[in-house]
């Protein structure tokens, strides 16, 4: 009952930030997609021939989809975590008997929730360009999740170390964002030359595109126990860090 | 069965700032002890130990009998804390936080909106309950910590200088609201250096200088003790100080009055400050 209380408050706190931020933290990010989805898929889509059997703008959908949710999941615990440390507020948390398990749950759950809204959001506004129903909801749902706590770890791992807001801005501008441009979304591996391919493969943030389109479309580059495979042991390992590094206070207990 | 017991606790921030030098204390159930030192003496430090915010080289504290390092969210839930500096969510009403709170003690949120609003209104801050930190002034982000520290209805209140830059009135008021809470049963501990303030509150008093406790007694005690000294020695830092107070018996104890020893360690911090930016 107490355990269940103090994850409800913390978790409720998480909604509650995003939520009362909304023009921060979800209009900008559904709009940039949009954008997205407007310059490349209509104006320079109309060059290029058909992927895997779909028009390049119905094709870039769930890459763009899957790049929205990594990066809002990243932003939302970063964020959130960055502030209790710059408000101090971080420390009222660590006084109170909350378990290091409580605390990242709360906030990797921020991350899906809001990994999730952008998702529901972004799919709804491409829904007419798809022309068909998702190919599969559950394993789209799983691969959203997914993301959301591989990057909301991350993003808890970012704040941890982030002395600075430009510590966290340049993992997201030269890691994240880079990375995700290189996962496919914007293209299939398959069309790359060796060794870009090879090289791709490597890169953990393509298997989540993948899979992200496999559910959205029902086509991918690779296959799909290795991309759900993948993500999922990269979400759990994260997850276990920070817990790990809330319970000996990482750059929290002095 | 003791609130805290701290035994030999250590903690050193680098290789050269010692800030504990082998603590020892026990706070009784129901106490309301103060521990009286000047700025930088370890007040802060020891204090923020017993909430698992400070990890110590050696030593142990237990509150309640639990261990805050084998097992802090049980040792965690007796403990309601006001610290020194303010750490108020900046994006968050302040109704919200005192619900929040209560949630994290693992109050249910009913009681928590009833409690809310009961120590808003005593603290008179029921009014600004939608504001944020930045509408509030000074006094009033002070007088939020300690109702925020209520919430978790705690056996322990540990109170890091809360009358620190708040009026002559208000703080009158909290020593009265401190008082009823001690009444209660509650544990109180009190840091200060205000002597006026540990003088009229505290049952007992640890006098801490450069991270020892260095006297630990009940006021009237401490002041019958070195009363010894006060024909003897009414020159010097002594002139300076009330008779029979316990403002001479920290001069007795330190060599000096507290609020110099304080701005003492004010100017020593200003003036390394040049030197590690170079």
């Amino acid at each position: 009952m107490g355990s269940t209380t103090r994850l409800a408050a913390l978790v409720q706190m998480e909604f509650f930030r995003f939520w009362r931020l909304l023009r921060q933290t979800i209009v900008p990010p559904v709009l940039n997609t949009l954008l997205f989805i407007l310059i490349f898929g209509f104006s320079l889509g109309s060059r290029i021939k058909e992927i895997h059997g779909f028009p390049f703008i119905v094709y870039i959908i769930p890459g763009l989809t899957a790049m929205g949710v990594m990066n809002n999941a990243f932003s939302n615990t970063s964020t959130s975590l960055h502030m209790a440390k710059f408000d101090r507020s971080l420390d009222n948390l660590l006084a109170a008997p909350l378990k290091p398990f409580e605390m990242v749950l709360a906030l990797v759950t921020g991350g899906i929730a809001r990994g999730l809204l952008i998702a529901i959001l972004t799919l709804a506004v491409a829904l007419p360009l798809l022309k068909q129903p998702l190919f599969s909801f559950w394993l789209t749902l799983y691969f959203v999740v997914m993301q959301s706590v591989f990057f909301g770890c991350w993003g808890i791992i970012g704040a941890l170390r982030a002395k600075t807001w430009d510590n966290l801005a340049t993992t997201q501008t030269f890691v994240i964002t880079p990375l995700a441009y290189l996962a496919g979304v914007f293209y299939s591996v398959t069309i790359l030359p060796p060794p870009w391919r090879e090289i791709s493969l490597f890169n953990p943030l393509f298997y989540m595109v993948d899979g992200t389109r496999y559910g959205v479309l029902g086509v991918h580059d690779a296959p799909l126990w290795i991309s759900a495979g993948m993500i999922t042991g990269l979400a759990i390992l994260l997850f276990a860090v920070c817990v790990w590094l809330f319970q000996i206070g990482y750059k929290m207990v002095r | 069965m003791n609130a805290i017991t701290i035994e030999g606790i250590e903690k050193s921030y680098g290789k050269t700032v010692q800030a504990l030098k082998g603590i020892t204390l026990n706070i009784p159930q129901g106490e309301f002890f103060g521990l009286l030192g000047p700025n930088g003496a370890g007040k802060t430090t020891l204090i923020s130990a017993i909430v698992g915010l400070v990890k110590p080289n050696a030593g142990e504290i237990r509150v309640m009998g639990c261990d805050i390092r084998k097992n802090p969210t049980e040792a965690k839930k007796y403990i309601g804390l006001s610290p020194q500096d303010i750490n108020i969510n900046n994006y968050m009403p302040i109704g919200k936080i005192m619900e929040f709170q209560g949630g994290f003690y693992g109050v249910s949120v009913k009681e928590s909106r009833r409690r809310a609003e009961e120590l808003l209104k005593y603290f008179k801050l029921w009014d600004k309950r939608k504001a944020g930190r930045y509408q509030l002034s000074g006094g009033m982000q002070r007088r939020l910590m300690i109702a925020r520290a209520l919430m978790g209805k705690p056996k322990i209140l540990i109170l890091d200088e809360p009358t620190a830059g708040i009026d002559v009135e208000l703080r009158h008021e909290l020593w009265t609201f401190l008082k009823q809470l001690k009444e209660k049963g509650i544990t109180i501990l009190l840091t200060t250096h205000y002597i006026e303030e540990a003088e009229r509150l505290c049952e007992k008093i640890g006098i801490i200088h450069q991270g020892k406790i260095i006297a630990c007694e009940s006021p009237l005690k401490l002041i019958e003790q070195h009363r010894l000294h006060e024909k003897a020695e009414r020159s010097g830092a002594f002139q300076f100080v009330r008779s029979g107070s316990l403002e001479e018996v920290f001069v007795a104890l330190t060599g000096r009055p507290i609020e110099e020893a304080s701005k003492k360690s004010g100017e020593e911090k200003w003036e390394a400050l040049p030197a590690s930016l170079l």
